[in-house]
């Protein structure tokens, strides 16, 4: 090798080096400062210096591996032309003008090609000339003072922070630490037994409790736990439950003493308490306090009331886990019905336990005299208990109980469940008539023996005229019908055809054969809904009981009588049930709302229509012409028409039966209009649908 | 027909009158026809707030003049109900702030789903398929008088996640919309467009 060749060589080997102690400390750097970042962010992550090496290591393998391909061989020739590029560029900073000679020469011996003597002398005197040592001091420096700044820096900040942790410890080792009665200096002993009490909210009025040596305390929220110890204050941290960060407790340290307090709150939490080492738990179960439980066990279920008047005992149990402080029953009063409702709200049977008085547990009783609250019919009652506890917050849940609804029926309704004796029906005024008449009757009967005839049969007649004017009474509530009339003698004479449901048998009233789907279907008769079966009876019964007295013989009426007050008075006694109506039920027909529906019909296609050919032009001319002589000249129409036809005869056969229409017309006088349009349109083959009740109409 | 159809459905509890209104749901369905293509059952049901049958209906109609006491049972289904994803649309049908259903649904409301908070007029529930730039439409029985002689600017509602669980409203739509659908051809505007509004974006938010 020649000399200008090893010293080139030299030359680039002290640059690689330049390049691969700058890499290292790249490296090293990098991992000083993740050491410092772990150590700032309080990763504790053990033997912190440990680490160190074996990133910088790590990191610096990469780093070569990754600029393989980068670093040159010494032996390339492209890496000694180079390195001679570098050293004539020093040449430049020295002022002198490069003249490349060094760099053609590289190349020349490294491709091992003869250097002219001429610019082998010119390169050794560029080699010579050039600043080296200089220059690779500035390269060095250059290369390697921001890494070592920048790795120094780290070093010192991590220096100043564990001299800080160091002074802590130190600080700790030694704070003089009290044990039991006596005191004496120790360094960082582990944390013993503790001491929990318990505060609740002053509201509650509950004792504060003392639990001692504890792992796990329950709390009513608001309620300060005090967490306390001998010795110097641990490090204490707190954790919601599913909480990601804790929150540190400031121990607050008095003489010998600790203490900490947690406010419990609705949800467990968790204090980490650690001392010397030692670390131990402490779960507060915080948990709320409840809302008083009610419960209306009087009245136990809704009603509707015939009249606004009667008692309703009332009966509430309330229990609460503080102390309840107001109690009460709470009605509302709706009345109005439509659009309108007017709404009154009552406190009835107010109690309250305040202060020390307060009770967990009670019942509420009272008498609701509905008299007393002014019902209307139709009004609604809502009727709930509701208590309160001692908790302070103005936005605090009441306890209440489930609601009962009274309701005062109106006289006109019978769309409701009644689960009270529903009001006594007309029939009522019958029965103490019909007793009445009964007791006359037997009266009479009596008396017979000593009457005469005539006067039996006078006293007879005006008995059996009450007994009609009863029956017709009766028998307008036999049947209920479903537009409220009921009437079961309107329309009930012999072979009126009248049949729905109920006919007439010499008299009396019968169910028809025809079955309850014969009545529901008839037409515009109310169809009849109920049937009061004992009153029928009575109805009959007062039918036979009449035309015995009709008759004069009283003695013959009196059974009828007496069947028709035992079925009277049977019917007042039925138990009776009203139901809610149902209300209307539209059923909406989506296909036809959407326009999308099936049509049973068929549309007529309207198409432009043919044109005539010319001898149909020329008889639609002909006849509009003759058609319009017809009020002017009939009789020069009628000659046209009738020409018109017999040419018609033979090739448009329909064309001519309709001119005979049209002669038949004009022959009977009057209008013809319709005719000669129908001759018209037969002529132009028009065909037009006939006038349905479908809207639409159907092809003919 | 891939999807069930939407089944109107009307809340029955057991205080008030639940059934106050019967031709509002019919004309609702009417009008999810006339101007939508969801599939729609003809004809609506009423379905007991006791009930876990609720959790079939994606919207809930509760409406009444009269006071509104939940049941424990009650409570409790609704509360899973809405906590499931269902709606429930509560219209005053005494329009009256003071009047007794208000006072009544709005405590039970809040007990079971939370309070109710005032709905700005841009939500997207106003939007969800007809526009309506100024809020909830007026209804005439707001500007004829009736009940509390107010009109409501706004609708209330209990938000969650984003999504309205239940929508409480003073405007007595139960007035407005209770009319046989046939009637709308009387009608210079549907005025139970904003029906649609709120049975689409029960489905679809």
């Amino acid at each position: 090798m020649s000399p200008l060749l090893s010293q080139v060589l030299q030359v680039h080997r002290a640059l690689h080096t330049v390049r691969v102690v700058r890499r290292i400390l790249h490296a090293t750097a990098a991992a000083l400062a993740l050491q410092l970042l772990l150590r700032i962010t309080g990763w504790d992550v053990g033997a912190s210096f440990a680490v160190l090496p074996a990133v910088a290591l790590g990191a610096t393998v990469w780093w070569l591996l990754g600029n393989r391909g980068h670093a040159s061989r010494p032996s390339e020739p492209d890496a000694l032309a180079r390195t001679a590029l570098w050293v004539e560029e020093q040449r430049v900073a020295a002022r002198t003008a490069p003249d490349f000679a060094l760099t053609t020469a590289v190349e020349m011996l490294a491709a091992g090609t003869a250097v002219p003597h001429a610019l082998a002398l010119v390169a050794a005197r560029a080699m010579q000339e050039s600043p080296l040592d200089a220059a690779l001091w500035r390269a060095r420096r250059a290369a390697w003072q921001w890494p070592v700044l920048f790795g120094v820096t780290c070093l010192m900040l991590m220096r100043v922070s564990a001299a800080d942790r160091t002074q802590e410890g130190a600080a700790v080792a030694t704070r003089t630490v009290p044990t039991g009665d006596t005191a004496r200096p120790t360094a960082t002993a582990p944390l013993g037994a503790w001491s929990v009490r318990v505060v609740p909210p002053a509201y509650s009025a509950l004792p504060a409790v003392t639990h001692g040596d504890v792992n796990n305390v329950s709390a009513l929220s608001g309620s300060t736990v005090v967490v306390s110890g001998a010795g110097p204050a641990p490090h204490a941290e707190l954790t919601a439950v599913n909480a990601k960060r804790a929150t540190m407790v400031a121990a607050r340290e008095d003489a010998s003493r600790w203490q900490f307090t947690v406010l419990a709150g609705s949800a467990p939490q968790t204090a980490r308490v650690s001392r010397g080492g030692t670390t131990r738990l402490l779960i507060v179960e915080g948990h709320a306090d409840s809302v008083p439980r009610v419960s209306l066990d009087a009245p136990a279920r809704d009603s509707v009331f015939r009249e606004p008047r009667g008692a309703v005992p009332m009966l509430a149990t309330v229990q609460d886990d503080i102390g309840l402080t107001r109690a009460h029953f709470e009605l509302i009063v709706t009345s109005g019905e439509g659009e309108r409702f007017t709404v009154r709200t009552l406190l009835l049977r107010e109690r309250s336990w305040p202060g020390s008085a307060r009770i967990r547990s009670t019942e509420l009783r009272g008498v609701l005299d509905l008299a007393t609250l002014g019902l209307q019919a139709g009004d609604v009652v809502h009727l709930r208990a509701v208590a309160r506890d001692a908790h302070p917050s103005a936005s605090r849940e009441f306890g209440s109980s489930e609601t009962r609804a009274f309701r005062i029926a109106r006289p006109t309704e019978y769309d409701s469940v009644a689960v009270e004796p529903a009001p006594p029906p007309e029939v009522d005024k019958s029965m103490l008539s019909q007793r009445m008449l009964l007791m006359l009757t037997e009266k009479l009967d009596k008396a017979q023996k000593r009457l005469v005839h005539a006067e039996v049969l006078r006293e007879s007649l005006k008995l059996a005229r009450d007994q009609t004017r009863l029956r017709l009474a009766v028998g307008d509530v036999v049947f209920q019908r479903l537009s409220g009339e009921s009437s079961a003698e309107h329309a009930h004479s012999a072979g009126d055809g009248h049949d729905h449901g109920v006919e007439l048998q010499g008299g009396k009233l019968a169910m028809s054969t025809s079955s309850t789907t014969g009545m529901l279907e008839e037409g515009n008769d109310s169809p009849v809904v109920a049937i009061n079966q004992p009153l029928l009876e009575a109805y009959n019964a007062m039918w036979d009981a009449g035309r015995a007295l009709e008759q004069g013989n009283p003695h013959a009426a009196i059974p009828p009588m007496k069947r028709a007050l035992e079925a009277i008075e049977r019917s007042r006694a039925a138990s009776r049930i009203y139901l809610r109506g149902k209300p209307p039920q539209v059923i909406v027909d989506i296909g036809k709302v959407r326009l999308t529906g099936k049509d049973t019909g068929q549309v007529t296609l309207r198409s432009a229509r043919a044109a005539l050919d010319a001898r149909a032009a020329d008889r639609d001319t002909r006849l509009v012409r003759a058609a319009s002589q017809v009020t002017t000249n009939t009789m020069a129409a009628r000659d046209s028409v009738a020409l018109l036809r017999v040419e018609a005869l033979g090739d448009a056969p329909a064309f001519a039966a309709a001119l005979s229409r049209v002669l038949a017309a004009m022959d009977r006088g009057g209008d013809a209009t319709d005719v000669f349009v129908e001759a018209r349109r037969v002529l132009g083959n028009v065909l037009r649908t006939r006038t349905t009740s479908w809207s639409r109409g159907v092809v003919p | 027909m891939l999807y069930a159809p939407f089944v109107f459905a009307t809340a029955q509890y057991e205080s008030g009158d639940w059934d106050s209104a019967p031709l509002v749901p019919a004309n609702l369905i009417d009008s999810l026809a006339r101007y939508t293509s969801l599939p729609v059952r003809p004809q609506g049901v009423t379905v007991p707030l006791g009930s876990e049958a609720v959790f079939q209906y994606p919207l809930l109609y509760l409406t009444g003049h009269l006071p509104v006491r939940f049941t424990a049972r009650e409570a409790e289904v609704l509360k899973q109900y809405l906590e499931r994803g269902g709606m429930l649309f509560v219209d005053d049908h005494n329009h009256d702030v003071d009047g007794a259903f208000n006072k009544t649904a709005r405590e039970e409301i809040r007990r079971v789903a939370g309070p109710l908070l005032p709905l700005p007029n841009t939500h997207e529930l106003y939007r969800s398929f007809f526009v309506f730039e100024n809020g909830p439409p007026t209804t005439s029985h707001e500007m004829n008088g009736w009940g509390d002689n107010l009109v409501h600017e706004q609708l209330d509602a209990v938000v969650k996640d984003g999504r309205i669980r239940v929508l409480f409203s003073n405007k007595d739509y139960s007035s407005e919309w209770s009319f046989h659908p046939d009637n709308k051809r009387f009608l210079s505007v549907d005025n139970t467009r904003f029906g649609v509004n709120i049975v689409v974006y029960a489905l679809t938010r």
